[in-house]
């Protein structure tokens, strides 16, 4: 009886372990993303500045990087300029866009003006395409593929390697 | 004109409205909950009830900015935003189900604060069960022990072993004597 009791303690302590290994080891604020290898959400939100609608659709047959990102969030500050400088060598053949993530319009408009301005900034409507994309802090980024399809994310700011990385799977 | 059609026309002039509210008319189009889990297959809630199904959700959903808080409690804007969207959603006619089912889609189960019963999953749910269980079976497994124990054999000899109990002490017996003052 005692022997039995002890292995069945054994073993309901042993999986208690592994739970508490695989959950205590991991980001808190990590989400892994189930929308990865499926189409991203569509949207047609107001670019800032120039007020023009721009549809997540009319970039489908080119790879998007697709951005959430805030000023007040100073790791969207140091990728800033690997993402202009990529987006700037690129040219045509990716479209990257950024997506505000509440923020002040006039605040990204001095940013960009200060900073560097390469590609379309959009503003998220109460968050809901931040929602619908799971983002779970700033910066966050998405690789969609040609198709529409989301590829890859990226939490937190981007080195041009992670960039080049991620970048080459939506190129595929 | 009959109850039946007054409801129809209300539902169709709801869902107008809603479709106005989805894409206004500079064509600013937000993702909407249709995309991914399809038609409201609820009745749309007003008043209290509406209220409080929002407040019922908000607290089951985890807030993605925050460490470990419901967006019904935390003060946080992303929080903010998703409970007017639960509540939005309840308001056009989604299920509890459906709106957790949307908020999964985009979050994974890191947004259910009640982790659901599959996969790894199931060790949080069947674990502390299983240990309780064990717990219990211990403790009657110890309860039985005592009482099925032997009564003590060699009792007989212990009452007649040499008395080491201050009443059998040779010594305190001749104490006592000498102080109820029998010199005998």
């Amino acid at each position: 009886m005692n022997r039995t009791v002890l292995l069945i303690g054994i073993v309901i302590t042993a999986a208690l372990l592994v739970v508490l290994y695989f959950g205590l080891g991991k980001d808190p604020q990590h989400i892994d993303s189930p929308l990865i290898g499926r189409l991203a959400p569509s949207f047609a939100l107001k670019a800032v500045g120039s007020g023009e609608t721009i549809d997540l659709a009319r970039y489908r047959g080119k790879p998007v990087v697709l951005n959430f990102w805030a000023t007040w969030c100073r790791p969207c500050w140091e990728e800033h300029p690997t993402l202009t400088a990529t987006a700037k060598s690129v040219g045509d053949q990716v479209q990257f866009v950024g997506v505000v993530f509440q923020d002040d319009e006039s605040k990204i408009v001095d940013f960009l003006r200060e900073r560097g301005w390469a590609y379309p900034t959009l503003v998220d409507e109460k968050g809901k395409t931040a929602i619908a994309y799971g983002v779970g802090g700033v910066p966050e980024t998405f690789f969609l593929d040609r198709k529409g399809n989301i590829v890859a994310k990226f939490e937190g700011p981007m080195s041009p390697q992670d960039l080049e990385v991620n970048l080459a799977k939506a190129m595929k | 004109m009959s109850r039946r059609m007054a409801v129809i026309l209300m539902l169709l002039g709801l869902a107008a409205i809603t479709a106005i509210a989805q894409q206004d008319p500079q064509g600013v189009k937000v993702p909407d909950a249709e995309q991914f889990v399809g038609k409201p297959k609820g009745t749309p809630l007003t008043g209290d009830d509406l209220t409080r199904k929002t407040q019922d959700i908000a607290a089951s959903l985890r807030c993605p900015v925050c460490q470990g808080l419901a967006i019904a409690d935390s003060p946080s804007e992303m929080a903010t935003n998703m409970k007017g969207q639960v509540r939005e959603l309840l308001a056009r006619g989604y299920t509890q189900e459906q709106i957790f089912s949307y908020f999964e889609r985009s979050y994974g189960q890191f947004v259910l604060l009640k982790p659901k019963f599959q996969g790894v999953n199931t060790l949080v749910w069947v674990l502390p069960v299983l240990a309780l269980a064990l717990g219990v079976i211990i403790v009657f497994a110890k309860i039985r022990n005592l009482e099925k124990a032997p009564e003590p054999k060699n009792a007989a000899a212990e009452s007649a072993a040499p008395a080491e109990t201050p009443e059998e002490d040779p010594y305190l017996a001749r104490v006592r004597k000498l102080v109820k003052g029998d010199n005998s």
